[in-house]
């Protein structure tokens, strides 16, 4: 966990670094230059952040979902709490996804939302997993509670493959990889990241990953922590 | 200093995330600090009557 931690701040703090301080030029010359990208401008240092943040939100959901099936399996308390905890986290960047993203589009296209497929998509996602907390909310018996939030958490991840990576591909939109929009030629976005963008960027992905990691550390310990002091008060 | 920060103004974004950052870092350690307590408090409580039947 040391790694982890040490990992993701050192990460998050270059991919801050070189994603705000390197320059955007036209011709790019060396290995501190970005090319500009057309019609993003300076804008386009927001890849480095703003997609990071979507990819860790399905990694979240993803491994709520395999703890969700090892808990249905085993009953044993210790993945439902990893379960949630790690759907809470999912929740949490996928809502800062679509605000950063929305905070985005008022500049690029014009207005805060915009129904992009991959808009949409991901309003459905944060909604499917809203649903998730009112259903556990919404059940005493912890047993109960545990066992059909597993049941859902294994429906919702299936889903998220579908709203993330197929919906938004086989639709038209703005996004970068909607229908049609051949990847680096365009109609949506005709450019190819170059090879320091793309380092930069895939560090941001690691980052934003670590990060994840160590808070669902944070959170799993508490939450075991909050549960344990249940079971001793419930005796 | 302050005439390269207003000739370069992408620096001044860059101090101000870096703040950030450093905050939710230092926030995030305390609360990893903060649990630890908690868990060797919790830990230790649990030893009591155990210790205590020993003794």
């Amino acid at each position: 966990m040391k790694y982890v931690r040490y990992g993701a701040i050192a990460l998050i703090t270059f991919v801050i670094l070189a994603g705000i301080a390197v320059p955007t030029v036209r011709t790019p010359q060396g290995l501190f230059e970005f090319p500009s990208i057309p019609g993003l401008g300076q804008k386009s240092r927001n890849i480095f952040f703003h997609v990071p943040v979507a990819w860790t939100t399905v990694v979240a959901f993803l491994v709520s979902m395999y703890y969700g099936f090892r808990y249905l399996r085993t009953r044993d308390m210790d993945f439902d709490v990893k379960s949630v905890s790690s759907a809470g986290l999912g929740f949490m960047f996928c809502f800062l996804a679509t605000v950063t993203g929305s905070v985005w589009a008022k500049f690029n296209w014009g207005e805060f939302w915009n129904w992009d497929p991959r808009e949409t998509s991901i309003f459905i996602l944060l909604l499917i997993y809203a649903a998730y907390f009112a259903l556990r909310s919404s059940l005493d018996n912890e047993e109960l509670k545990a066992r059909l939030s597993a049941v859902y958490s294994l429906v919702a991840g299936l889903t998220v493959p579908f709203f993330i990576f197929v919906m938004p591909r086989i639709m038209t939109g703005l996004h970068p990889g909607a229908a049609g929009d051949v990847e680096g030629k365009g109609p949506v976005l005709e450019f190819k990241m170059s090879g320091n963008m793309l380092f930069v960027f895939f560090m941001g992905l690691i980052g934003f990953n670590l990060l994840y990691v160590w808070m669902l550390d944070l959170r799993v310990r508490a939450a075991k922590l909050d549960y344990s002091q249940l079971l001793k008060q419930s005796k | 200093m302050e005439e390269f920060l207003n000739a370069n103004q992408m620096y001044i974004v860059l101090l101000i995330v870096l703040l950030i950052w450093g905050g939710i870092i230092f926030y995030l350690f305390r609360i990893e600090r903060k649990i630890k307590e908690l868990e060797r408090a919790f830990e230790s409580k649990n030893q009591e009557p155990r210790t205590q039947k020993k003794g």
